[in-house]
């Protein structure tokens, strides 16, 4: 007698019999759980895992210092004023320094989250155990995208609870705004590294392959795209596509969009004139972030250990 | 749990890792794939818990087509690769928490207690990873392992790099495993003398092909042949003559040693002239002298240092 498995292959006679509370009970009276936990609990235990790891490491005080020092010293030395406007432009500061900063710093801290884990030999005996690789990913993902968060609200945190010292209540709500963007390139910067790091061979080609990454959205892409724009006057439609295909791009005008104010020059000025509504940008943003850990989870499914 | 390998190949580029075997490992006995390097244990291993997919060919543990229901058989089977290691700032007690938790235990089970005492690692078992020895670390890998008592146990090299010690002491749990529950054991090894001692039948890979599989006895008796170990009393042509053309011949420190067939080794025995010799020793065939000829298809190079005597007689 066969009885139908979660795969749709069959259960055999000697492979034993599924058990009430769930668990499995083999012919030999052993005992193996339920067999796996659930999707949701087994995505739970290795983001809790990842989270544990990271804060253990060091990882998580790390980067809280980092984005906590450049924030504050940028927030301290920019010798704003004492008005709205003063605010606005610290923020406007703040968010040049997020640009380069955050995504190095994101790209950093996920490099070696696939790769990594498989030199120390982890990953292999997780895809051992009757789990989904693609579950494997995202676990990893979510836990290392909390540690980075919670480090960027903290490290730029405080930099908003000093402003509000200085400058009052009237500005909190653009500063969450802009807390809330940075966060989103964070973690848009994150998924793109634990991308590559699911199809890179070795920890130093994920590295390399991170720099690239950082160089090309931070430093390449606008200046080769208000060259493409300047040379051949293309569509709105294509303007749009070519601004919204860089993170860093996508965060400028959101930032630049919630002050009112052309604080910072070049591509993302061009984007805030194109008219994208906030909510837009934020699912640009979302989008960063999804496809490039969907395409991870895809990916790993072809990976030889 | 029946294991059943039909016709697998695997290729990688143009290296071809594993070339259509196929065997049969029985419900609850303990298997040892032995083979060379690059002879495609690990290969095969990480095809048996669905690591990767066969280009042709078929595994069936228990009823299930690894391929189709990878995840179901990775339920039922507790691997312990080759190469695995356990994040450092973890405690050993927190890696098989977090084992049990993705299979569906408790993570505070009382199974994660007695895995702890079954491999020796119950003292050590809130102390960081980083802090283990290489061992110890294969102990965790296998506590790991047995966690969910899998009727399906693979262990790819599980005592490689360790010291005598380690390595007993790994017997030491295999051995009780495999006498204390109804697992399959699988494992693979360099060791020929660990084969023999834990493993009830065995599969020698050959780049990629299976060259032999049955019993250790089976084995022994079918590529395996007896030495007869002559010590000459004194001239050796006469001796050598006597010898004639029966198996292997070959001159050692004095000594003429001949590797020939059971029932040649026993009329040499009985019909050589005793004033010829000053004693002889018959070396049983070991699973090194089985094994290097199912790799090279016949008796290549000498025995000695793969056989024991079995029998010794003196002339005079």
């Amino acid at each position: 007698m066969t009885a139908p498995s979660r795969e749709g292959g069959t259960v055999p006679d000697d492979g034993g019999s599924p058990r009430p509370d769930g668990g499995y009970e083999t012919g030999f009276g052993h005992r193996i759980g339920d067999g796996s936990g659930s999707a949701r609990r087994q995505l739970a235990v290795v983001a809790e895992t990842e989270y544990r790891l990271a804060v253990r490491s060091r990882w998580a005080v790390a980067l809280t210092v980092v984005f906590a020092a450049f924030a504050l010293g940028l927030t301290t030395f920019s010798g704003s004023e004492v008005s709205p406007e003063g605010f606005d432009r610290v923020v406007a500061s703040l968010a040049v320094l997020a640009v380069y900063l955050v995504p190095l710093v994101a790209l950093a801290f996920g490099y070696d989250a696939v790769v990594g884990r498989e030199e120390s030999g982890w990953l292999n005996a997780l895809f051992a155990l009757p789990v989904p690789r693609a579950t494997v990913v995202l676990g990893s993902y979510l836990g290392r995208a909390v540690v980075l968060a919670a480090s960027v609200v903290v490290g730029f945190g405080l930099a908003g609870w000093f402003l509000v010292r200085e400058h009052g209540l009237a500005g909190f709500e653009t500063y969450v705004g802009f807390l809330l963007a940075v966060v989103g390139l964070a973690l848009s910067f994150l998924a793109i590294a634990v991308a590559l790091s699911a199809v890179a061979s070795e920890k130093t080609h994920a590295l390399g392959g991170a720099l690239l990454v950082w160089a090309w959205f931070v430093l390449v892409h606008d200046l080769l795209a208000l060259g493409l724009i300047a040379a051949f006057s293309p569509s709105e439609t294509a303007v749009t596509a070519l601004l919204l295909s860089n993170p860093t791009g996508v965060f400028r005008a959101l930032v630049l969009g919630s002050l009112g104010a052309a604080g910072d020059a070049g591509f993302a000025a061009v984007l805030t004139e194109a008219g994208l509504s906030t909510g837009a940008l934020a699912v640009a943003l979302c989008l960063w972030i999804a496809v490039p850990v969907a395409l991870a989870a895809l990916l790993i499914r072809r990976r030889t250990l | 749990m029946k294991i059943t390998t039909t016709d697998v190949e695997k290729r990688y580029g143009d290296v071809v890792a594993l070339d259509g075997p196929s065997f049969t490992i029985p419900s609850g006995s303990t298997f040892g794939v032995l083979g060379t390097n690059g002879a495609g244990k690990t290969t095969l291993f990480e095809l048996l818990v669905g690591h990767d997919r066969p280009d042709a060919g078929t595994i069936d543990v228990g009823g299930l087509d690894v391929e189709r229901a990878g995840h179901a058989v990775r339920e039922r089977v507790g691997f312990l690769p080759e190469h695995t290691g356990f994040p450092g700032s973890l405690t050993g007690r927190e890696v098989l928490s977090i084992h049990a938790r993705i299979r569906g235990l408790d993570g505070r089970s009382e199974r994660i207690e007695e895995c702890l005492e079954l491999v020796g690692l119950a003292d050590a078992a809130d102390r960081r990873v980083e802090g283990y020895s290489n061992g110890m670390g294969r102990r965790l890998g296998l506590a790991a392992a047995l966690l969910a008592r899998p009727p399906v146990l693979v262990l790819d090299e599980p005592t490689a790099g360790l010291d005598p010690r380690g390595v007993a002491t790994f017997h030491g749990i295999v051995e009780r495993v495999g006498r204390e529950s109804e697992t399959t054991v699988v494992l693979s090894s360099h060791v020929l003398s660990e084969v023999e001692r834990l493993c009830d039948e065995v599969a020698i890979l050959h780049d990629g092909r299976l060259e032999a599989a049955g019993t250790v006895g089976e084995l022994r008796a079918r590529h395996g042949e007896p030495t007869v170990v002559l010590f000459p009393s004194g001239d050796r042509e006469p001796l050598l003559e006597a010898v004639g053309g029966r198996g292997t011949v070959t001159e050692t420190d004095g000594r003429i040693e001949v590797t020939c067939s059971s029932a040649e080794a026993l009329a040499l025995c009985r019909e050589v002239d005793p004033a010829l010799v000053e004693r002889f020793e018959v070396r049983e065939a070991g699973l090194e002298a089985a094994f290097h000829e199912a790799i090279t298809g016949g008796v290549e190079g000498d025995h000695q240092h793969a056989d024991r005597p079995a029998v010794e007689g003196v002339a005079r």
